[in-house]
């Protein structure tokens, strides 16, 4: 049957960010501007990053994505994502390795609502017309430089977005606890476009992902969109198999 | 209505030489008993890369020991992939027609162009492109197979004047069928003469619609080979027993295991925005109707798995819909004992497929077989 993450995060609780609670209040996210590449990678540097309840996707990859949330109830913000690609029971994920964010209250807010891995950096959007660039700086050293080169306008619903899985400690059944939690924004397309992925810069160590090295291009995608952070609907056993350990936390929105 | 067997060839880890062997010379010896039991079909994917789902990735030659153990049943070569990274075209018509030698003319070609990233970017193909190189080369195929010369110049490859040899056994060509999982291919397959080679378990409202689409507009196309192939196949899993429960519970294993195995594969549209690829094609397909590889709800209606009144019904009704043909997944990391694929084999033979007459199959069965 399919292979399975070899990560325990049960024996590194302290690493993890922590959650007061499971009742996070859901964020809009208007007019964003999502930058994503899409990059293989060599499965030996992946399987240790994985949970144990989880799928790798074969093959393996990562996807970079930074992007520029001009509205957020924190202010705005530019967020720059590592996940790597994979499956939560059957279901596409990207499960969140590392993360940085351009305001320290964004950051507290990700880290302490949503369980993300996240430092506070400089992040840089850029828009070209010949390129779009991402870059991302933690203690002045650069630890990402991207770009999507040669942007060509594609329809939104070309363009697919995973959900996220992070994992974080949190209050459940009484025990503050290891957990996986599911993240799955909504998008409302206004301007997509897809382009070659391109990556100057990636410091993998400093995305918590240190053996991993990228490989071949896939494609990236940049989209302008309405989107959130939503409510916590799921949370998992990170040690048990997803179809075994999954908790609906509570009800899917009216529009699911 | 006519039966077939599917094969993916799925081979759980670990892989060993002999465990690859075993399975490959288990689903020969289902071969040769389904020939001898009046199966009309085997067929056979091509698939690369998709660990433990489908080892199938020479089926040209998994169907050439087919053809040689076996007297009657028809070889289903399907689906050949229409995208010049994986196969040339030239290749794809010598083969072809080799093996409908070897087979004395009892080769269907099924056409279609991958639906993974998994095997697109292992063999750095454009997905953009697929649909398109596709169409070209099953407009070459026939015209390959039964021109004495050929020359071609085209988009996606090209030839100067040759002869392509050998040539069919069947005359004018074997029947050309298109694999349909994506939502439109079926009208693909109606507008260019083609058979319909359902490899999605949708439920019957589904299914039906796509067929009445089918059926209509077959009946005004342009076929890109010599004659019209107005067949409509569907894939079903099957596990007949005796006993209703045992028979169900042995299916749902069946039919939980296969679609769980597709959870690792990347379907294309997962990872490259390519308005080639709208659809998410099967592999979600599977993956929503599997819950986990133990997984006790199931799934889609129509399956083929109970006693043989159970599946006489669900027979009937795919009939009903006007389904000519269902092609059968026998088993997924061989979580069925083959003795019990065999027994199983045996008691469809025996007790379902008498209620089943055989019809003259619309235009392929004179042109074809």
């Amino acid at each position: 049957m399919p292979l399975y993450g070899s990560l325990d995060i049960t024996q590194s609780p302290a690493r993890l960010p922590t959650l007061a609670n499971l009742d996070t209040e859901a964020w809009t996210l208007p007019k964003a501007e999502m930058m994503q590449l899409l990059i293989e990678v060599p499965r030996t540097t992946t399987e240790a990053l994985l949970p144990k309840a989880m799928h790798p996707a074969l093959p393996s990859y990562v996807i970079l994505a930074v992007t520029k949330y001009p509205e957020s109830p924190v202010g705005p913000f530019n967020l720059a994502v590592l996940r790597l690609g994979s499956r939560a029971g059957v279901h596409p994920r990207g499960f969140l390795l590392g993360a940085v964010a351009s305001s320290s209250a964004a950051a507290e807010a990700l880290r302490t609502r949503w369980g993300f891995p996240i430092d506070v950096g400089e992040v840089k959007f850029v828009r070209r017309h010949d390129r779009i660039i991402g870059t991302a700086k933690k203690d002045g050293k650069t630890i990402l430089d991207c770009a999507l080169v040669d942007p060509q306008p594609v329809a939104g619903n070309d363009v697919q977005y995973i959900n996220w899985v992070t994992a974080a400690n949190a209050p459940l059944d009484g025990q503050t606890q290891p957990m996986l939690i599911q993240v799955d924004p909504k998008y409302t397309f206004y301007k997509s476009e897809r382009g070659k992925p391109q990556v100057s810069a990636f410091d993998a160590a400093a995305w918590h992902a240190p053996n991993v090295t990228l490989a071949d291009p896939i494609i990236g995608t940049c989209c302008t969109v309405d989107t959130d952070l939503p409510r916590i609907r799921f949370v998992m056993d990170p040690l048990k198999p997803v179809f075994q350990g999954t908790r609906r936390i509570r009800e899917s929105r009216a529009d699911e | 209505m006519k039966f077939g067997l599917f094969y993916e060839i799925s081979i759980p880890r670990p892989w060993t030489p002999e465990k690859e062997r075993t399975v490959y010379n288990n689903c020969l010896e289902q071969v040769k008993l389904a020939d001898e039991l009046g199966f009309d079909h085997v067929w056979a994917v091509e698939h690369h890369f998709l660990e433990e789902y489908s080892h199938c990735s020479a089926p040209e030659l998994f169907l050439t020991a087919c053809a040689v153990l076996t007297k009657r049943i028809q070889v289903g070569h399907g689906i050949v992939v229409c995208v010049p990274e994986f196969n040339h075209p030239i290749k794809i018509a010598e083969r072809t027609a080799t093996l409908d030698l070897l087979s004395g003319g009892r080769l269907h070609v099924g056409t279609g162009r991958s639906a993974t990233w998994t095997e697109l970017g292992g063999f750095g193909a454009n997905p953009d492109t697929t649909k398109k190189s596709w169409d070209e080369f099953v407009r070459c195929l026939p015209k390959m197979w039964m021109q004495e010369t050929f020359s071609y110049q085209g988009e996606f490859w090209s030839m100067p004047e040759r002869t392509i040899l050998p040539k069919p056994y069947q005359k004018p060509h074997p029947p050309m069928w298109v694999a349909v999982t994506s939502p439109g291919t079926e009208i693909d397959a109606a507008d260019r003469g083609l058979g319909s080679l359902g490899l999605s378990f949708a439920g019957f409202e589904e299914q039906e619609k796509k067929i009445k689409e089918y059926r209509r507009r077959i009946q005004n196309c342009e076929p890109v080979g010599a004659f019209i192939n107005e067949q409509v196949a569907t894939t079903n899993f099957l596990f007949c027993h005796e006993d209703e429960k045992t028979g169900v519970e042995m299916g749902k294993k069946l039919g939980n295991t296969f679609n769980y195995l597709a959870t690792q594969l990347i379907s294309t549209r997962e990872v490259y925005s390519s308005p080639s690829y709208q659809s998410l094609g099967l592999l979600p397909a599977l993956r929503r109707a599997a819950t986990g590889p133990d997984a006790n709800e199931q799934q889609t209606e129509g399956m083929a798995y109970g006693d043989p009144a159970r599946i006489i019904r669900a027979v009937k009704k795919w009939e009903s819909l006007g389904v000519d043909c269902i092609n059968f997944i026998l088993n997924a990391n061989e979580v069925v004992p083959q003795d019990q694929v065999m027994a199983s084999l045996r008691l469809f033979a025996k007790e379902v497929m008498p209620h089943f007459a055989k019809k003259p199959g619309h235009v392929a069965a004179a042109a074809g077989e």
